[in-house]
């Protein structure tokens, strides 16, 4: 048994002398707890108990101090990320969604309420969000567990690694649970390896003695295993190649993922993945910039002669007197209710798909949220004014 | 102590690549999920076909061939119709202002093909070799087989295809049509007139003896006229596979008229009431002597759309 159990419990090691009264901290962040014991680098990375080694030592005030203000101030920072960034997301979505017309982004904010806005927002934007989450937390942990172990760890340490810290365990789980139910089918096996990395979970936490261990483990791979194959054979006659890794090799790196890395690796896997992570971040994050507020529609407009014309758009808002239509190529267009023939809801291309692949009927590019929806509302034909 | 450092060392080996292999997965999920579909899609077609932008979709088809395609009090009506109502309604064009029915007797369709004045034509448009060097075809969406059909005063004198050839009777046919060459290919002398509906009408008026044609034209006019045809089983031994013709030079829209004759013939396999079965039921069903499935359309093209996420059960 690792030591795990022991950082996890947040137990003062009696070994450690009691820690000297200190500043308060926000609720946001945990009491900070002794440094864990040598050779415990692998203890669980969701111990709320963030260990500030520095605080733990008598005689060094000052340092605690900056640690617990650091942590403070991490934990300030993360929380408003949490919180700002959608909102900042929101209202620049407004920009972009009104094709960058000022009038036109102002006539968007005067209808669309903020309630509607950060629903919309997190609709389309849940499963960056859980990406961001857990990317964060697992390599958080990961470096955590490692930079413990580096001579001369108690220096600044990486951003990850201070927001892995000061989350609470409840937070970690949710953010994985948010990723478990929005990510596609097709990506979800990578929340294997992230899961494990993040909680630190390594194979010797399922039985103490290793042939039950290695039976646990096997039944494990049989069962997923079971669920995928056809899929994966699937995947294999439409030379999918993509496909097979993503269903078959995140499980066995999950095996592995859990432990400290050797100290050459650390510093810069600790400052490229962090770069490279809030790189890719900024780059998934653009087409959901783009991802329109409002529905697409397709608005059947009769001048009164027998004529009608299709206006395909986002319905911004409707009065009395005119019903207000975004148009997809850019401009507003005021139909009067009165020339309203019909109107449709149309899907956008975006969501056409790009795999060929099920899961026991399940589409890979849904997530268990659409599948679910799906099998609820079962698609109906496709407008032909959508086309 | 040794074999523990080393153990560990493997350890933190296996840990590194983990690592790396799942950031390096995730990156390949990243750009996955960011990049274009490679298959084409059905929208991507419909801007490659002539008629993107059309306001309105030519549809060829009969309106002399009871069953099949005719115009009773000015509506459109048959299984063709149906048919090629579905497939316009699936292209974008429902509803009757944005499709316009254009007459083509059996000959004119290659030429109104050819010639730009229809999009489409579905009208008991038989899929053959050398029609393929003029024109594309979507289907097939019927099979069905050549019979003669007799007045009931020949009933008991025209059983073979032996008396067709007995010069003493007059047998009809449409021109350019299958059943034409057919005909030839058994040495029957055949007179060949515009459409199957100018035999009928040459019959009753006691002008010919009996008309060859596709079973499904033939049991149009029997249902028209039930008390004075009867349609003869004759042995020709060929099966008319009964396509929709689309013009040589666009490949997207033919492509597109598969795949949505292959959605319908999904959805009838599946156990669900398919737009094919709709239209045969409510036309040809109870007229042909026997029952009949809607046949698997070839060379479907792989195409994605909207509705491919929704579950097939």
């Amino acid at each position: 048994m690792n030591g795990a159990a022991a950082t996890a419990t947040g137990d003062p090691d009696p070994g450690q002398p009691v820690p000297a009264p200190r500043d308060p901290v926000p609720p946001a962040s945990p009491a900070p707890a002794p440094e864990p014991a040598p050779g415990s680098a692998s203890g669980s990375a969701f111990a709320v108990s963030g260990p500030l080694p520095a605080a733990a030592v008598p005689g060094r005030d000052g340092m605690r101090d900056d640690a617990a203000e650091r942590q403070a101030r991490a934990s300030q920072s993360f929380w408003t990320a949490v919180v700002g960034v959608p909102a900042i997301f929101s209202v620049l979505r407004l920009g972009v969604e009104a094709g960058g017309e000022l009038q036109t982004t102002l006539l968007l904010v005067a209808n669309v309420g903020p309630i509607n806005l950060l629903a919309g927002f997190l609709t389309t934007a849940a499963q960056l969000l859980s990406t961001a989450l857990v990317a964060v937390f697992a390599l958080g942990a990961v470096l955590r567990v490692s930079w413990d172990r580096l001579p001369g760890h108690d220096r600044r340490r990486p951003l990850f690694v201070r927001w892995a810290e000061i989350t609470p365990a409840w937070f970690v789980a949710a953010s994985f649970l948010m990723a478990l139910i929005t990510w596609p089918l097709l990506y979800l096996p990578l929340l294997l390896p992230a899961f494990v990395a993040a909680f630190q979970l390594r194979p010797e936490r399922l039985h103490e003695r290793p042939w039950p261990r290695v039976l646990i483990i096997g039944a494990l791979f049989a069962g997923y295993f079971w669920l995928l194959l056809p899929t994966v054979r699937d995947a294999g006659r439409q030379g999918d190649w993509l496909a097979i890794l993503l269903f078959v090799v995140p499980p066995v790196l999950a095996l592995a993922i859990a432990g400290p890395l050797p100290g050459a690796v650390i510093r810069p896997l600790a400052s490229v993945t962090q770069i490279a992570v809030l790189a890719m971040l900024v780059w998934a994050a653009l087409p959901v910039i783009s991802t329109p507020v409002l529905p697409l529609t397709v608005t059947t407009v009769g001048d009164g002669t027998g004529a009608t014309e299709d206006v395909r758009g986002h319905v911004v808002t409707t009065d009395d007197v005119n019903m207000v239509i975004l148009q997809e190529r850019g401009g507003v267009r005021y139909v009067p209710v009165d020339q309203v023939r019909g109107q449709v809801l149309c899907p956008s291309e975006e969501e056409l798909p790009r795999h060929r692949l099920r899961i026991h009927d399940y589409h890979v590019e849904d997530s268990l949220l659409e599948g679910l929806g799906r099998r609820v509302r079962p698609v109906h034909r496709i407008d032909a004014a959508c086309r | 102590m040794n074999e523990h450092i080393a153990g560990s060392r493997v350890r933190s080996v296996a840990t590194t690549l983990a690592v790396a292999l799942t950031l390096t997965l995730a990156a390949a999920a990243g750009c996955d999920s960011r990049k274009e579909p490679q298959l084409p899609s059905v929208q991507e077609k419909l801007r490659e076909s002539h008629i993107y932008g059309q306001p309105t979709l030519r549809i060829g088809v009969a309106t002399n061939e009871p069953l099949m395609g005719e115009v009773p009090n000015g509506v459109h009506v048959g299984f063709d119709v149906e048919i090629a109502r579905y497939i316009a309604a699936s292209l974008g064009y429902e509803g009757d202002q944005r499709v316009e029915f254009v007459s083509v007797s059996t000959e004119d369709r290659i030429p109104a093909l050819q010639g730009g004045v229809v999009d489409l034509v579905v009208s008991s448009f038989s899929i053959t070799e050398e029609r393929k060097k003029l024109v594309s075809f979507a289907g097939p969406y019927f099979v069905t087989t050549q019979e003669v059909m007799v007045p009931t005063r020949h009933k008991d004198d025209i059983r073979t295809i032996e008396d067709l050839r007995d010069p003493t009777y007059k047998i009809c046919t449409s021109g350019g049509s299958t059943t034409e060459a057919e005909l030839e290919k058994h040495q029957i002398k055949a007179l060949v007139v515009k459409n199957v509906g100018d035999c009928v009408e040459g019959i009753r008026q006691g002008r010919y003896d009996a008309v060859s044609s596709d079973e499904t034209i033939l049991a149009g006019f029997l249902a028209r006229f039930p008390t004075e045809f009867e349609i003869v089983d004759m042995p020709f031994g060929t099966s008319e596979l009964l396509g929709v013709g689309v013009p040589i030079g666009d490949p997207a829209l033919r492509d597109l008229v598969a795949y949505f004759l292959d959605k319908s013939y999904q959805q009838g396999r599946s156990g669900e009431t398919s737009p094919w079965q709709t239209a045969y039921n409510r036309t040809l069903g109870p007229w042909l002597r026997a029952e009949k499935r809607q046949p698997q359309p070839l060379d479907v093209p792989k195409l994605v759309d909207f509705d491919d996420k929704a579950p097939r059960r």
